[in-house]
């Protein structure tokens, strides 16, 4: 892990546009987040009046070759005054970056950082300093408590039953596993209208899924037509009567109308739709006798 | 039989605070709409009809403050009755649409009876469900618990007065809807960090949930791995997740959801239907969008046109033999554990509440299934609350957890990276901004009191985990980004206004219509103690 000890996870430029929302709030500051076990995410703002401030102190001539840098320091199991760290090291940034991903290279250690110039003669001019983290643990603990101790295979046992290999597969293996669903549909499907955005889906359940413009089929292979047929009865009787058709009850429209739509199958059918009044005393009936004969 | 162990099934249920009732349709509020139908009241249902039958079963539920809160909107209540009646008359006309299409015809009746079994529930509680959920728990049922107010993710959070905020909020609110104190609580994403057991035992909380390295990779070692909560130094309990049981029901080539059998969630009527026909049941926009009634089964790797008819009979029957191959492997299971450990074991088995029934169609039958084979069969092991468990064995083992998610990777990635990370700058800020305006007002009135406590419902909406969620997965993005922003900016108006002493009384009002979430808010939260 040592000779990654200065390695950075980048910086990456954003194109997102916060309109609304200052760049920064004119404070000069440097904050520190823990990502995971091995990695720290630094932002930081410095004001150009704070800068200025320090030009004057310390004279122009030393910024001309100063190089911004990140001082992070391992303050595990110290109080931290900025010069009793365990260790140092400094990663260098981008003089018009304010963010950075910082791997620290070890696990299981407590971090502070500093963000500030160094000058050419070796000299580090603190801006700023950051709020200190406990990194997430890494690996099972050495320590054990006497009072709970299990014999070692026993352990070992439980462990692996308890999924230590696994770690890191979660509920986002749902939308994962979703997403792997939808596109071996779409990797199999003919081109069709379909395009299954479930709102409530797409934000549990799949990220980024885009509806994939399908391959151009070479049409004088994939030449084709469909077609089908449905039935539309429609009418109207007197609102409050009660209507069915093919014994199923019919819900009437407040003027009375009704619109009902079938699928029509091959083959003969009856369609009768009868209308009872609504004190049960007057009744009437219309069918329709339908043939449907595909060639 | 001897009972060899327990198990304890927990399910989270939540939505982001989405309502915005200066648009007449909102595509959105979908979530919420679909998730009432397809999950949250088959799950009720199910639940109650446990009870009905008497049948044994405990379980724990998050219902989230802000999906309580949405809940309990008469707004968003009379909107969802609008489109269930809209579904409701889809599927009567369906019925009869499909009496010349028998291979159909037993699903258009499924849902027709599916959406008028919502109708009959969602009128039996007025409207408001929670109710429904607040019964079973006042009878001793399910262990309803809460979490961070707005689904805040407190290990990215530099405030500390900030963090106890979204826990001290919720319990506010947890209180108002349930008539009790939460005993437990869903970090949001199961995210814990160091320290946040502080303010759960200020507020009584007992217990809260954990990723399984979570607990493996606590100081000092736990003895019996995942397999028994821990305490934290303070006398919290840490419960944490059994892989097994998780990969049972999600794993791509062996989990429960993909049979053939099962309803396929991608080919969606709205989609198959007349133009003409189906434009009455879509979005204003008229875009053809899923609509939540769907024919067909997944029949296996097939082109969507090639699925196969939908047969709820023959679902049912898997969703029976999925659930007694479940029990029987937590038999197996923890008996192998209880010899292992010489004690009984706990397996603890956690899912997003929306996945079961929204997207796994069967899924609520399948939970139906689970605690009547249990209780049929006499198995050697009995479902549990945490609550119950605490009680039966007080005594566990004291560790220090490590910090962690139940997020891809298991850290804090999916909430902080380069899609994202731009965000906190303004939270962080906000958040600090927020602690100074209500220490310095600690006994404000009228008008400033409700500019402050507005200011705080900006903040906590805009602190809601779920925004940086969906500018990694990359669905939706644009509106993630824009209600972060939106939020922010309100604070940020408001800050300034109240720093300044002039409120605009006119802006405030349209806030407090339109972000309406915790009514009860009270800003003296964020006072610095």
């Amino acid at each position: 892990m040592s000779e990654n000890l200065t390695s950075k996870i980048g910086s990456q430029q954003k194109a997102v546009n916060k309109s609304g929302l200052p760049f920064d709030y004119g404070d000069t500051k440097i904050t520190i987040l823990p990502r995971d076990p091995i990695c720290i995410f630094a932002y930081w703002s410095i004001s150009s009046g704070f800068v200025e401030n320090l030009k004057r102190q310390y004279g122009r001539e030393v910024f001309n070759d100063a190089k911004l840098v990140v001082r992070v320091y391992d303050t595990t199991d110290v109080m931290f005054n900025g010069s009793n760290a365990n260790r140092y090291f400094d990663v260098f940034v981008t003089s018009d970056s304010n963010s950075w991903y910082i791997n620290v290279g070890e696990y299981n250690r407590c971090w502070c950082v500093d963000i500030g110039y160094l000058t050419t003669d070796g000299k580090f001019i603190c801006v700023a300093r950051s709020n200190k983290i406990d990194m997430p643990r890494y690996g099972v603990s050495s320590v054990t408590d006497e009072q709970w101790a299990l014999l070692k295979v026993e352990f070992e046992k439980l462990l692996k039953i308890s999924g230590v290999g696994s770690i890191g597969m979660s509920s986002f293996d749902v939308s994962k596993l979703m997403r792997e669903r939808w596109e071996e549909i779409v990797s199999i499907s003919l081109p069709s209208s379909h395009s299954h955005i479930s709102s409530l889906s797409s934000f549990k359940t799949h990220p980024s899924y885009v509806p994939q413009q399908q391959p151009k089929e070479d049409k004088s292979k994939n030449f084709w037509l469909r077609a089908d047929t449905e039935i539309i009865i429609n009418g109207a009787t007197e609102p409050d009567a009660s209507l069915t058709l093919k014994g199923q009850p019919v819900k009437l429209s407040a003027d009375g109308s009704f619109s009902v739509r079938f699928y029509l199958p091959n083959g003969e059918d009856k369609y009768t739709i009868e209308a009872v009044s609504a004190d049960g005393t007057m009744k009437k009936s219309i069918t329709f006798e339908v043939k449907k004969d595909t060639k | 039989m001897e009972n060899k162990g327990y198990w304890c099934f927990q399910l989270h249920a939540h939505l982001p605070f989405v309502r915005h009732p200066d648009y007449p349709d909102f595509l959105e509020e979908d979530w919420l709409y679909e998730a009432i139908t397809e999950t949250y009241i088959p799950l009720l249902s199910v639940f109650e009809n446990f009870v009905y039958d008497n049948i044994d079963f405990a379980l724990t539920m998050t219902i989230t403050p802000s999906l309580a809160n949405m809940l309990a909107d008469p707004l968003l209540q009379s909107r969802y009755y609008a489109k269930l009646n809209k579904l409701i008359e889809l599927s009567e006309k369906e019925v009869l649409r499909t009496l010349n299409l028998p291979q159909y015809h037993q699903a258009a009746l499924m849902y027709e009876q599916k959406f008028k079994n919502c109708k009959y529930i969602w009128e039996k509680y007025h409207g408001n469900i929670l109710n429904g959920f607040k019964k079973l728990q006042d009878e001793g049922k399910i262990e309803i618990i809460t979490c961070c107010a707005t689904h805040g993710f407190l290990p990215l959070m530099t405030n500390e007065t900030a963090q106890r905020a979204q826990i001290k909020i919720a319990v506010k609110d947890y209180e108002k809807h349930f008539g009790r104190s939460p005993k437990g609580i869903w970090l949001a994403e199961c995210a814990y960090t160091y320290g946040v057991e502080k303010f759960l035992k200020e507020e009584g909380i007992r217990f809260f949930f954990m990723e399984s390295h979570g607990i493996l990779y606590a100081t000092p070692r736990p003895k019996y791995g995942v397999f028994a909560p821990v305490y934290c130094p303070n006398g919290v309990a840490a419960f944490s997740r059994d892989m097994e049981t998780a990969h049972q029901v999600w794993s791509a080539d062996s989990g429960y959801p993909g049979d053939p059998d099962y309803r396929e969630f991608y080919r969606d009527l709205a989609y198959d239907l007349d133009y003409d026909y189906i434009r009455p049941y879509l979005h204003s926009d008229g875009v053809r969008r899923n609509i939540g009634v769907k024919y067909c089964r997944i029949t296996g790797k097939v082109p969507l046109n090639e699925k196969q008819p939908y047969n709820p009979q023959w679902a049912d029957n898997k969703a029976r033999m999925h659930a007694e191959n479940f029990v029987f492997n937590r038999t197996k299971q923890i008996e192998y554990l209880n010899g292992l450990m010489h004690k009984e074991p706990l397996v603890v088995s956690m899912y997003d509440a929306e996945l079961f029934g929204h997207w796994w169609f069967e899924g609520p039958n399948f939970i139906n299934y689970i605690f009547r084979t249990i209780h049929n069969t006499k198995s050697c092991f009995k479902p549990i609350t945490p609550i119950q468990y605490l009680d039966m064995f007080p005594t566990n083992q004291v560790c220090q957890p490590s910090a962690s998610s139940w997020g891809d990777k298991g850290y804090f990635e999916v909430w902080l990276n380069p899609k994202n990370d731009w965000i906190y700058k303004h939270l962080h800020k906000a958040a600090d901004r927020m602690v100074e305006i209500a220490s310095e007002n600690r006994n404000a009135q009228g008008i400033k009191q409700r500019a402050l406590n507005q200011a705080a419902r900006e903040l906590v909406l805009a602190q809601s985990s779920d925004w940086a969620f969906i500018m990694t997965t990359g669905t939706m993005v644009e509106y993630a980004e824009k209600r972060t922003k939106e939020h922010v900016y309100n604070f940020t108006v408001l800050y300034n206004q109240i720093k300044n002493n002039n409120v605009d009384e006119g802006f405030l009002s349209n806030l407090e219509y339109k972000n309406n979430i915790f009514p009860e808010i009270d800003y003296k939260v964020y006072i610095k103690e």
